[in-house]
């Protein structure tokens, strides 16, 4: 394909991945609304699952691995797939033999950071710089967090990564981005439920 | 409980075995019934997206990997219409003639109950009827059959770059044999080389169970049933004929479907644990166990992938099927490697997308933060990727057993324990060497090989002459009961190197042809 070929059909893209992403189903006072995960994040909207604490320390993990992840809607995507059942459930960890349903998971990782973050520091994880973050997030791939009692922490630092990953760049927008054609057959839903 | 109907032929799953299974025996005029555990799917549910295209595969717990190795049953297995060809990669080599007589031949392994020349008018029927693409006369390894109806898959600059370095190395390259239209067949249109095979293909240029079988099954009467959980076989008193199986549907209720013939191809791992679920004083160890093989010789491809960055090339990685554009055999004979046993190939230029597992940020899980982003963006343009695989001897330890633990319907779960053999992990080191030396032969600036990986799952309730040392005989028939038909690699004896999709529909192919010829001794 020439180079002229692929800027063709990623300008063919622009118009539909300004309305397209992935999106969530959202109630609030009574409301049914369908926003993007970034959407709910900016209006900071109710989780279905996880709790204030364990939103923070995700997305400040997410963010600190892949930029762009909280603001793309990590948090507000993995709750969504949380809250729902697991055979419909669209996180990579049902591919790495996580018993689902996989809230217990994340919960038992998240707590094993926060506990991680405090021994280094005294502080919570969502306190730790960008540049704390990494560091911790290497450890955990390394396993090398002395007393860590969560799910094996090269897993959890996996599951978690490639969730960023999912909305940084696995949608029609990061797709352009990286200047590569998305070249879909089906659009995904408006909507996750 | 409800006792319904007898039909002719109850079918447990709607993937490539069964739905095969089930076009052949509808078409002879027989009442089929397919029970599938999973949810009806259509070819409008296939969106475009590898983070959708997660709903295709099993989640529920049912299967709990006890190690030491893992075969990644969850990614490995389908559920729903289609089972798990609806997200196969559609790479369809066929098995060679010594993959198939191993044991009399080498000395190892195990033989199968015929040898190639009688499954190959079934390979020619199947690449025919699901329309393949190759090129049979560049195949030089390729065992005796007709060409292929339609011309070889897209090679972009990804499988040209590669090919450059097999070329300097004195290796060989062929398109691959795909599942996939590279010109409109039979009504279906060509492959739109977009790379989303894995979220299956909507348009059906990649061959799948709802373009080709399912839609033959249902024209000529077959009914499919979703969500319909089989939990076990039903023998009669005597325990040696089977007379229907029991079943959950999606409110829970229990169900007795009566059936002539039961034809199990739920995969894998559910048939040995359907099997073995199936107890009762007639089989205490369960059905289809007077050999004690059920369950056992389970076998997975060993696999590993090679990265590698082009930075003076647009390599089009994005474009092509997910399956790859060219494949190698010349590592394929058993003995080409002193003091190493077994089969290996490549798999060269698979089309990438940025995540998911076989994605560009999954090919380097150590980066992050900026680094990250930057390698993104080099990556897009510039990665090159190929898979090897490596076959894994069967061996009667790795086998499925049954957990403590049930499942929502009081089945007890499958337990696989799983060991890769020396030889299959030293086959994958070869392999991880030398396509090291491929990548930069062929110019990329940084190489590297991803983690092993388990890819395909064989064996498990292995067909053999001898019923004191294996499950089924020829026709897939259990030595034990002969209405029940095991149907998928489950009965693949040996495992080979090579993706097993296409020798599971040859295999339903000859198994359903014999049935139907034998009908009457059968249902007495």
């Amino acid at each position: 394909m020439h180079k002229d070929t692929r800027d063709r059909l990623l300008a063919d893209r622009r118009s539909f991945i300004k309305n397209t992403a992935l999106l969530i189903t959202v109630q609030l006072a009574g409301q049914r609304l369908v926003l993007s995960p970034a959407q709910a994040a900016s209006r900071n909207l109710p989780l279905n699952f996880l709790t204030g604490g364990e939103a923070a320390a995700l997305g400040h993990l997410a963010e600190s691995m892949v930029p762009g992840a909280a603001k793309a809607g990590v948090v507000h995507f993995v709750d969504s797939q949380l809250a729902g059942d697991p055979n419909d459930s669209l996180l990579i960890a049902r591919y790495f033999g996580i018993e689902p349903p996989h809230g217990n998971f994340y919960r038992s990782g998240l707590m094993a950071l926060d506990r991680a973050a405090r021994a280094v520091r005294k502080a919570g994880f969502p306190d730790f710089s960008t540049q704390e973050a990494r560091q911790l997030a290497r450890a955990l791939l390394a396993g090398e967090i002395a007393d860590w009692h969560g799910p094996p922490s090269a897993l959890f630092y996996q599951c978690v990564r490639s969730d960023a990953v999912d909305v940084v760049y696995g949608t029609p927008a990061g797709f352009e981005a990286l200047g590569i054609p998305y070249m879909q057959h089906i659009l995904p839903p408006k909507s996750w439920s | 409980m409800s006792t319904l109907e007898e039909v002719d032929v109850v079918i447990v799953g709607a993937g490539a075995a069964g739905s095969v299974y089930a076009a052949l025996l509808a078409e002879a005029g027989k009442s089929v019934l397919v029970l599938e555990g999973g949810p009806p799917r259509k070819l409008e549910d296939l969106y475009s997206s590898q983070i959708w295209a997660r709903r295709l595969k099993w989640c529920s717990p049912h299967a709990v990997e006890a190690g030491p190795d893992n075969i990644w049953v969850s990614g490995n297995s389908g559920r729903g219409f289609g089972g798990a060809a609806l997200h196969h990669y559609g790479v369809w080599p066929r098995y060679h003639p010594e993959d198939m007589q191993m044991a009399s031949k080498f000395g190892r392994g195990l033989n199968w109950p015929y040898g190639y020349d009688s499954l190959r008018p079934f390979y020619d029927r199947v690449q025919k009827e699901v329309g393949m693409s190759g090129d049979a006369a560049k195949e030089k390894w390729r065992p005796p059959g007709e060409p292929y109806p339609l011309p070889p898959v897209l090679v972009s600059n990804h499988g040209k770059v590669l090919a450059r370095g097999f070329e300097k190395m004195g290796l060989s390259t062929a398109p691959s044999p795909m599942a996939v239209l590279s010109q409109p067949y039979n009504g279906r249109p060509a492959c739109l080389w977009d790379g989303w095979c894995d979220a299956g293909c909507p348009i059906g240029a990649l061959a799948n169970p709802l373009i080709v079988y399912l839609p033959r099954a249902t024209r000529a009467g077959a009914v499919l049933q979703a969500n319909s959980f089989v939990t076990k076989v039903l023998t009669d008193a005597t325990g040696k004929r089977a007379v229907g199986v029991e079943y959950q549907d999606a409110a829970g209720a229990t169900h007795v479907q009566k059936a002539k013939l039961v034809v199990l191809c739920a995969f894998s791992i559910e048939n040995p644990r359907i099997l073995l679920n199936s107890v009762s004083p007639s089989h205490p160890e369960g059905v289809g166990n007077s050999s004690g093989s059920l369950g056992r010789y389970l076998m997975s491809h060993l696999s590993v992938g090679i990265y590698g960055m082009f930075p003076g090339e647009d390599m089009q990685n994005y474009l092509g099927a997910t399956g790859g554009q060219l494949f190698n055999h010349d590592h394929f004979p058993k003995d080409s490697v002193p003091g190493v046993f077994g089969s290996r190939h490549w798999v060269i230029a698979l089309a990438l997308k940025p995540n998911d597992l076989l994605g560009l940020a999954m090919s380097r899980t150590d980066l992050i933060g900026e680094e990250l982003g930057h390698f993104m963006k080099r990556a897009a343009t510039h990665l090159g990727s190929m898979v090897g695989f490596c076959e894994d001897l069967p061996a009667r330890e790795n086998r499925v057993v049954l957990d403590d633990r049930k499942d929502k319907y009081g089945s007890r779960l499958a337990r696989v324990q799983y060991r890769y053999g020396p030889d299959a992990k030293a086959l994958m080191s070869q392999a991880a060497e030398e396509g090291v030396a491929i990548f930069k032969a062929a110019g990329a600036t940084e190489v590297w090989t991803g983690p092993p990986g388990g890819q395909h799952i064989m064996g498990g309730c292995i067909m053999g002459s001898d019923p004191k040392a294996s499950v089924t005989n020829a026709d897939g028939q259990l030595h034990d009961v002969g209405n029940i038909v095991i149907g998928g690699p489950s009965v693949f004896p040996t495992a080979s190197s090579v993706n097993p999709t296409f020798t599971a529909h040859a295999v339903a192919m000859k198994s359903a042809r014999a049935l139907i010829e034998k009908w009457h001794d059968i249902v007495v």
